[in-house]
């Protein structure tokens, strides 16, 4: 171990109390970031969660619908028809999609209402925890935690899309901080919506060899007024959507939670640094070069922050895990950018922090040495 | 280990300008040879700490030059200074400014590794000073846990791990009772005398003239006579023959700071009438 990272690490270690202070408030304010990051990850999981497992290889929209949040998509029945004739596509599913509430009495919850097929493979549910996984006229299947939320279960009614639907099946990963996906048959939802011949949107599967991209591009070059776009780009739009809504929110946090960091560190190293002081001189005299000493302040920057870091880093994994097993809809996911981002930000933090410290030990005059102190 | 002499010569070192400016050493030389012990003794805010600074390379001569083994430390730049301190010179001090995060091992290996030693060299080279010095069994001991005279010998250690050629002490013994004092000073007279290292005492301790090999009196900023200083036998002060109060007993003179001490001496009251 080199003479600074001795001296940084003894004098971080010999005041038990600015330790605790220095690493927890770095702690603290790095935890803030990365979760309220893990927070805005999850929720973006959450919510193109059925665009992922929904099962379609290609979203087929409204000419210009690029995404499922508060957008509405209309296509003429007509349209499925002139899909399949395209080349690559193997199969598809028309399904009915509104943004409604399912009510119970006083509770209420918002929903992506998903009409479906009686005979799809894909659009349903792909995980049920109880019941049935399709539904037929008059039923629904509602999420799980709506579902105890609101104090019904299998066989009772619930309010939805003007009418009534019976529960048939509970499903389970469907729900998210801002609302759920409730299933109920493609005919009770045109029927509800007065008959009008549209689908919404139409999931494709493409046949083995094809790509899901071309395929896309084909369909939106021979089927006119539609916008087609593979998983992974109608996810990345959606994503998109939730990253221009929750952006701000989201940097001035990080902005926050930067700026405590970068204070409490400031602050600690800045304090610890004055009262080794006279140390900083005894080393002067005795012929450390101002380099040395300055390694000695940015080294225990540096550790105040991985540590802080590590320390937060394990308190948002126990927080996500401790969050996955409640009732509360909310998922923290911990992402490698997240973890660059704040990794980054903490490296700032320790050089920033570091600066005014070693000013200080720059104006140190050696010849302390001489002046009468308490004894060492 | 180099041939050394500390070579001091007309140095002066003011502080401030004008009327408000300070002289705290006047034109003054001195010269140290190899394994020679210097005692420098003066009353306070005499310019014996100023003149230890400018010695060991801490504080610039406003005039004059001090050349260390042939180099003129006053000419060198900012830069090199650090080096020469870290190698040529050892320290020590009467508070022993040891680091009070680190063990003893530490404070002494740390030293060495400034210099360019490798750590598990730096702690052996360490230990084995220690050990020379009785201290094994504190190796991992933090300063404060330590007695004055330990932290003495921390500090001589840490003076001597990067085999300097000379050796500043500031007051040496002055935390230090009677006891442990001599023995430091003991140990210095070693150094100096078995390896030949020259040593530089800046002290008002009577005691350490027991070991020094000259004794000089800085007084206002310059070197004054030795051979005129006395000692109080009452008090144990250095006082000025020519100024002193004297009186003779079984044909001795002695001389005194005060007619005070004279009168105890004597066994009569201040005004001569006897006790």
């Amino acid at each position: 171990m080199s003479a600074s990272v001795l001296l940084a690490r003894r004098n971080l270690t010999r005041n038990r109390v600015r330790l605790v202070a220095s690493v927890g408030g770095v702690a603290l304010a790095l935890s803030l970031t990365l979760a309220l990051d893990a927070i805005y990850a999850g929720v973006a999981n959450q919510l193109t969660t059925y665009i992922d497992r929904a099962g379609a290889d290609v979203w087929v929209a409204q000419a210009g619908v690029r995404n499922l949040h508060m957008v509405a998509s209309t296509l003429p029945e007509a349209v499925v028809d002139e899909i399949s004739a395209v080349e690559g596509v193997a199969a598809i599913t028309p399904i009915l999609e509104a943004t409604d509430t399912v009510a119970v009495g006083d509770e209420r919850a918002v929903v992506y209402v998903i009409g479906l097929p009686t005979d799809t493979a894909i659009g349903g549910p792909w995980e049920v925890a109880e019941g049935s996984n399709w539904v037929g006229p008059g039923e629904i299947i509602v999420d799980r935690s709506f579902a105890r939320k609101a104090g019904v279960t299998i066989g009772d009614s619930v309010d939805v899309l003007g009418g009534q639907a019976r529960i048939v099946g509970l499903s389970r990963g469907t729900a998210s901080l801002v609302n759920s996906v409730a299933f109920v048959s493609f005919d009770d939802f045109r029927a509800m919506r007065g008959g009008a011949p549209v689908i919404s949107f139409a999931l494709v599967r493409i046949a083995g060899s094809a790509s899901a991209g071309e395929v896309a591009a084909d369909i939106e070059r021979l089927v006119p007024g539609v916008t087609a776009q593979s998983r992974a780009e109608f996810v990345d739009q959606e994503r998109r959507i939730v990253t221009d809504m929750s952006a701000d929110v989201i940097s001035i946090m990080s902005v926050v939670g930067f700026i405590v960091a970068l204070a409490v560190v400031a602050l600690t190293v800045y304090v610890a640094t004055l009262a080794r002081r006279r140390d900083y001189g005894i080393l002067k005299a005795l012929g450390a070069r101002n380099r040395v000493l300055y390694r000695v302040v940015l080294v225990q920057a540096a550790i105040s922050v991985a540590v802080g870091f590590a320390i937060g880093l394990a308190f948002t994994a126990l927080l996500s895990f401790a969050i996955g097993r409640t009732d509360l809809n909310l998922e923290l996911a911990i992402t490698v950018s997240s973890l660059a981002k704040v990794g980054l930000f903490a490296a700032v933090i320790a050089g920033l922090a570091a600066i005014l410290p070693i000013r200080q030990v720059a104006g140190v005059d050696p010849a302390v040495v001489f002046r009468r102190g308490a004894p060492a | 280990m180099t041939a050394l002499t500390l070579d001091v010569r007309d140095v002066t070192k003011r502080f401030g300008d004008g009327e408000t400016g300070v002289l705290a050493v006047r034109s003054v030389s001195l010269a140290v040879e190899p394994g020679e012990i210097v005692l420098i003794m003066g009353p306070s805010g005499s310019g014996k700490t100023t003149l230890l600074s400018m010695m060991g390379a801490l504080l610039r001569p406003t005039e004059g030059s001090i050349h260390l083994d042939g180099t003129a430390l006053s000419e060198l730049s900012e830069g090199r200074l650090p080096d020469i301190r870290l190698r040529q010179f050892g320290f020590i001090f009467q508070d022993f400014n040891l680091l009070s995060a680190l063990t003893v091992l530490e404070n002494v290996a740390i030293v060495a590794e400034l210099a360019g030693l490798r750590p598990r060299a730096a702690r052996e080279k360490a230990t084995a000073i220690l050990t020379d010095l009785g201290l094994a069994a504190r190796l991992d001991f933090l300063p404060e846990k330590l007695s004055g005279g330990e932290k003495q010998r921390v500090a001589i250690a840490r003076a001597l791990i990067n085999d300097p050629t000379l050796i500043l002490a500031d007051e040496p013994t002055a935390n230090l009772d009677s006891k442990i004092g001599h023995e430091i000073m003991r140990l210095l007279r070693r150094i100096a005398k078995d390896q030949g290292r020259s040593v530089v005492i800046v002290s008002h301790d009577q005691r350490i003239r027991d070991i020094a090999d000259r004794v000089l009196w800085l007084e206002d900023g310059s070197f004054k006579d030795i051979v005129t200083m006395a000692t109080d036998p009452v008090c144990g002060m250095a006082v000025e023959r020519e100024r002193a109060v004297s009186a003779e007993r079984d044909g001795e003179t002695f001389f005194f700071c005060s007619r005070g001490c004279r009168a105890e001496f004597l066994g009569v009251s201040v005004d001569g009438v006897g006790n």
